[in-house]
C-alpha cells in the first residue's frame, strides 16, 4: 500500500518532469540516472554480499571503451556495442571474481583496487587506441542529438536494472546473498555454495556496471580515463553508503542527492568527491543504514508518539 | 547388522603444533545415537568440524554412506546428508527465523519447488522446535534457548541422514533439558535420523545414547555402552584430571 502511494506519483514525476527542465537540469538528471545504475548495482555486491569491490567504475570503463572503440574502429553501432561491452565486463567480472573472492575481505578490496588502477593506466597509456587523457570521440545513440531521448533511454534502462535487482534481492538467490553476508560458514553448513553465490553476485553487478558505462560513454560522446577512475569509484561508493547500503532505495536516493549536490559544490573546485568521501566515512561510522535508516527511524517515531 | 553410515579411519588434525586429533578411528551405524564426550579441549568440536568439512583432516579418511567425503566442501557434505549445529550458535542474525530455515531448504538445491512451498515447509520445522510464533522475529532478537532451537531446526531442515549436535543442552534448565531430550527422541525414532552428539550434561547423554565415544587430548581413550563408560578408570581419570587442573 505505502509503496504504491509513493511510487505512482514518483513515476508520473519522472515521466513528465523532463518537459519542464532546462537542458542543463536534464543533463543533471541523465547523469543522476547513470549513478542510480552504478550505485544500485554496486550495492548488490557490497550491501547484500558484503564484498567491498573497487572495480565497479573500472567495469563501467570497460563497457564504455569496448563499445566506443568498436564503434570508432569497425563501425559497430552503439546499440550493439553496449551489449558487447556488457559481455566483456561480465567476463572480466567472472575472472576477477574467481581470482579474489576466495580470498575475501580486504584482499578482495585490494585486488579490485589494483585491477582498477591497472585498467586506468592501460587506457591512459595506450593512446594509439584510446587517445589517452585527450579522450576518444565516439558516436551517440541517436542520429539527431536530443537530451530528451537520452533521458528516456536512461530512465528505461535504470527501471529495468532496478526491476532485475528487486526481483533478485527478493528471490531465493537474494536470501542466499544475505545468508552469506550474515555468516559465511553457517551458510556453507546449510548447503549454500557460498563461492558460487558470491561470484554470481559479482558477475551480475559487473555486467550492470559495464552496460551503465556504455550508455554513459555514448551519451557524453567523449570518453576519458576518468570513467574508470578511483574518483568515480569513490563517488559511487559514497552514494551507496550515504543513501543506505543494503537497502533497495538507499543507493537510488544517494545517487540523486549527491549528483544534484555536486552540481552546486562543483563551482568551488573538484573537492566534492573528497567531501563526500569524508561524509560517507562519518555515515558508515555513525549511521550505517544511511539516509534510508535515518528516515525510517523518524517515520517510526512519528507513527507511534 | 546394520549399515555403516559414518566411518573415520586414522583421522588426524593439528593446529600449528597442537594435535587436536591424533589418528582417530570410529564408526557410526545407521539409526544409532552416539555420544561424544571428553574434557574441555579434547577435540570433540574439531572432530565435528572435520566431518562437516569446515577443514579437511591432515591425515586419514572419512566415509559417509560408503562415500569418501574428506576432501569435500561443507556445502557438498551438507547436501549429501550431514546436518550440524554449532557449539556457539551461528544463526543468520539479521534474518528472520523463517528466512533462517529457508536457507537450509534452498541449500538442498532441490528443483521444482516454489518459494511459497518452501516457506510452508519451513514453518513446519519452526513448529517442530516450538518457534512458530517467532517466525517473523529477527534471529538476533531471540533468547539463547530460542537460538539453540533455531539452530537445531536449521540443521533438520537440510534433511540430514546424520545429525551432528554440539552441546545443544548446555545452558538449559532441567525441564528444558527434558523437552530437548524428547525432541531428540522424535528426531531419531520418527525422522529416522542417526545422531552423533557432544554433551557435557552427563546424565542426559548417558541415558539417551546407545554408545559413547570418549576423547581426551585428541585421542579416543574409550568406546562402549554408557554403563561401561561410567565405570572405566581411564575415563574417570581424564575427567578428574580436568577438575584438578
Ligand atoms: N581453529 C582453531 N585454531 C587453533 N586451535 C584450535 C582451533 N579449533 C580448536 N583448537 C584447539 O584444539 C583443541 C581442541 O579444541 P575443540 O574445540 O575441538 O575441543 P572440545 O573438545 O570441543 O572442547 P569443549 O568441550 O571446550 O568445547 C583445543 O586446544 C583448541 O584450543
Ligand atoms: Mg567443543
Amino acid at each position: 500500500m505505502m509503496k504504491t502511494w509513493i511510487s505512482l506519483p514518483l513515476i508520473f514525476l519522472l515521466i513528465f518532469l523532463p518537459f519542464f527542465l532546462s537542458q542543463y537540469w536534464l543533463h543533471v538528471m541523465i547523469i543522476s540516472l547513470f549513478y542510480v545504475m552504478m550505485a544500485s548495482s554496486w550495492n548488490l555486491i557490497a550491501g547484500y554480499t558484503g564484498q567491498i569491490s573497487f572495480a565497479h567504475a573500472a567495469f563501467a570503463g570497460v563497457g564504455a571503451y569496448v563499445s566506443g572503440m568498436l564503434a570508432v574502429n569497425i563501425g559497430i553501432p552503439p546499440w550493439l556495442g553496449i551489449f558487447v561491452g556488457t559481455f566483456v565486463a561480465s567476463l572480466l567480472g567472472v575472472g576477477l571474481g574467481y581470482l579474489c573472492i576466495r580470498m575475501g575481505g580486504i584482499y578482495l578490496s585490494l585486488t579490485t583496487l589494483g585491477f582498477s588502477e591497472i585498467l586506468r593506466i592501460i587506457i591512459t597509456n595506450e593512446d594509439r587506441w584510446t587517445r589517452g587523457t585527450m579522450g576518444l570521440q565516439i558516436p551517440g545513440f541517436f542520429t539527431e542529438y536530443s537530451k530528451m531521448s537520452y533521458y528516456f533511454l536512461f530512465l528505461i534502462v535504470s527501471a529495468v536494472f532496478l526491476f532485475i535487482l528487486y526481483r533478485l534481492i527478493h528471490s531465493e538467490m537474494g536470501l542466499s546473498f544475505r545468508a552469506v553476508l550474515n555468516d559465511e560458514l553457517a551458510a556453507a553448513s546449510s548447503g549454500i555454495d557460498t563461492i558460487r553465490v558470491r561470484i554470481l553476485a559479482f558477475t551480475i553487478s559487473s555486467a550492470m556496471a559495464g552496460m551503465a558505462g556504455g550508455l554513459y560513454g555514448h551519451y557524453l560522446m567523449l570518453i576519458t580515463p576518468d570513467i574508470p577512475s578511483l574518483g568515480q569509484m569513490f563517488l559511487v561508493l559514497a552514494m551507496a553508503v550515504i543513501g543506505g547500503m543494503g537497502s533497495f532505495i538507499g543507493p537510488i536516493l544517494g545517487a540523486f542527492v549527491l549528483e544534484v549536490l555536486s552540481e552546486y559544490i562543483r563551482i568551488y573546485g573538484e573537492y566534492h568527491v573528497l567531501l563526500f568521501g569524508l561524509v560517507a566515512l562519518g555515515v558508515a561510522r555513525f549511521a550505517p543504514e544511511g539516509m534510508v535508516g535515518v528516515i525510517k527511524k523518524r517515520w517510526k517515531v512519528k507513527e507511534s508518539p | 547388522m546394520s549399515r555403516r553410515i559414518l566411518e573415520g579411519k586414522g583421522v588426524a588434525k593439528s593446529f600449528g603444533g597442537l594435535m587436536a586429533l591424533r589418528q582417530i578411528d570410529f564408526v557410526l551405524e545407521e539409526g544409532e545415537i552416539v555420544g561424544l564426550i571428553g574434557p574441555n579441549g579434547a577435540g570433540k568440536t574439531t572432530l565435528f568440524n572435520v566431518v562437516s568439512g569446515v577443514y579437511p583432516p591432515d591425515r586419514g579418511e572419512l566415509f559417509f554412506d560408503g562415500r569418501l567425503i574428506s576432501s569435500l566442501k561443507p556445502y557438498q557434505i551438507c547436501r549429501l546428508g550431514i546436518g550440524r549445529t554449532f557449539q556457539i550458535v551461528r544463526p543468520f542474525l539479521k534474518m528472520t527465523c523463517l528466512e533462517n530455515i529457508l536457507i537450509s531448504l534452498i541449500g538442498r538445491g532441490e528443483r521444482g519447488k516454489t518459494l511459497e512451498e518452501k516457506k510452508k515447509e519451513a514453518r513446519e520445522f519452526l513448529e517442530f522446535v516450538g518457534l512458530r510464533n517467532r517466525e517473523n522475529s529477527l534471529a538476533k532478537d531471540l533468547t539463547l534457548i530460542e537460538k539453540k532451537r533455531l539452530e537445531v531446526a536449521r540443521a533438520l531442515a537440510t534433511k540430514p541422514k546424520l545429525l551432528l549436535l554440539d552441546e545443544v543442552l548446555a545452558g538449559l534448565n532441567p525441564s528444558e533439558i527434558l523437552q530437548a531430550l524428547e525432541l531428540i527422541h522424535v528426531i531419531r525414532t520418527q525422522m529416522k535420523i542417526t545422531i552423533f552428539w557432544i554433551e557435557h550434561v552427563m546424565g542426559a547423554i548417558m541415558k539417551a545414547s546407545d554408545r559413547i565415544i570418549v576423547l581426551d587430548q585428541g585421542e579416543k581413550i574409550k568406546e562402549g555402552k554408557p554403563e561401561e563408560i561410567v565405570s572405566d578408570p581411564r575415563v574417570i581419570e581424564a575427567y578428574l584430571g580436568e577438575s584438578n587442573a
